[in-house]
């Protein structure tokens, strides 16, 4: 009651590592709506006994009234917790797409698990609006995050890659624990999903 | 306005103050020692501070200062703020304080949380230079919320430049991943 639902879904969001998601909390999100609902309807409950006792609503600031105002600032408390726990969440799928990348399936697995399927959809109409003003700018934005230094860099594999992929100037195939000498806007999106790893000696 | 999505700026309205109804409030149960369903006027309640900042807005309530900023904690604060627990007594002291500042009657409070602020602050930065983050970590667990974070932010900085002294790894997998889980095989 009284705003501890909505609290109890923002601690649980906090809970988790800071930027990083944890699964969608349906359940609590759930309850939180229920409690708004309650509070409505004792709300309005109030404000019909007023009514009834054929008092000026807006003017009358009987206990009636406070206990209205007390069950309708909880109702406006839950609705912040719930917008700022969408809000959050879809902040850090924003950050999703420009780090790691634009497409929803170059997310590893577990990441994928803890969206929901709104969630899915506003990843992939945020990559394709992304993508259509790096099309119509001409040039591509989510490269060299880092000031680049040299043109090529030394990598090491790390997971397994699928087979023959095509990279700008040759096509590989990328063994676990093998090293390659790769263009660095090649390796750069391998890089930041955790399957290379950059040397430096 | 611009904190309504603020997760910190939620929880720590969600702290609780004990206020002093001067308006009888029915059909609510925020009084648990009341027997029947409203608030009396006159009656003392702890409500979280999103309830008493708009009640006392509408003149329906006075707040008055919780046990977090009491006479014990000044005294400590006095004594050696460096090292007093001030996480156990409020994780959000500082912004909470700051909100509760203008609404009490209290004119010592700011001076009480500036003073503290001042010298932990100095504590923490000194911390971050001079122990490893593994035996800091009981002094750690004294730090509010706010002063957690800039712990971090400093130790952060200083790991970044160390690494950037040993020309370390530039291109590194993405941290909103999280930490990379070692494979068996």
């Amino acid at each position: 009651m009284y705003g501890r639902k909505g609290y109890q879904l923002l601690k649980d969001f906090a809970s988790g590592e800071k930027g990083q998601l944890k699964p969608f909390n349906s359940k609590l999100f759930d309850e939180t709506i229920e409690e708004c609902d309650q509070n409505h309807h004792l709300l309005q409950s109030l404000i019909r006994k007023m009514q009834q006792e054929d008092l000026d609503v807006p003017n009358n600031r009987n206990a009636d009234h406070y206990g209205a105002l007390i069950h309708h600032l909880s109702l406006m408390r839950n609705k912040r917790c719930l917008m700022a726990y969408v809000y959050n969440r879809a902040e850090i799928v924003r950050d999703l797409a420009w780090r790691v990348g634009l497409e929803l399936l170059d997310l590893p697995s577990e990441i994928q698990e803890k969206l929901t399927s709104l969630e899915k959809e506003y990843f992939k109409n945020h990559s394709v609006a992304l993508k259509s003003y790096m099309g119509k700018v001409g040039i591509e934005l989510n490269v060299d995050m880092v000031p680049p230094k040299d043109p090529y860099i030394k990598v090491r594999i790390l997971d397994d890659i699928d087979e023959g992929i095509v990279l700008s100037d040759k096509t590989t195939n990328f063994a676990r624990h093998s090293m390659h000498f790769l263009k660095r806007t090649d390796a750069e999106p391998y890089i930041a999903r955790g399957q290379m790893e950059e040397l430096t000696d | 306005m611009s904190k309504y999505y603020d997760i910190d700026d939620i929880l720590v309205e969600e702290e609780y103050v004990p206020v002093l109804f001067h308006k009888r409030a029915n059909g609510v149960t925020i009084d648990p020692s009341a027997e029947t369903n409203c608030a009396e006027q006159g009656s003392k309640v702890e409500v979280p501070f999103w309830l008493a900042h708009e009640l006392q807005l509408r003149q329906a309530v006075s707040i008055n200062l919780p046990a977090c900023f009491d006479q014990k904690t000044r005294l400590e604060v006095q004594a050696d703020a460096a090292y007093v627990d001030l996480r156990s007594r409020c994780p959000y002291f500082y912004e909470f304080g700051c909100k509760l500042e203008p609404l009490v009657t209290d004119r010592t409070l700011g001076i009480l949380l500036s003073t503290a602020f001042k010298i932990r602050y100095k504590e923490a930065l000194t911390k971050v230079y001079t122990a490893a983050h593994i035996t800091a970590s009981k002094y750690l667990s004294f730090l509010t919320k706010e002063e957690t974070n800039l712990y971090e932010a400093a130790h952060l900085s200083s790991t970044a430049f160390k690494k950037w002294k040993t020309c370390g790894r530039r291109l590194e997998r993405a941290s909103i991943l999280g930490r990379k889980r070692k494979d068996s095989n």
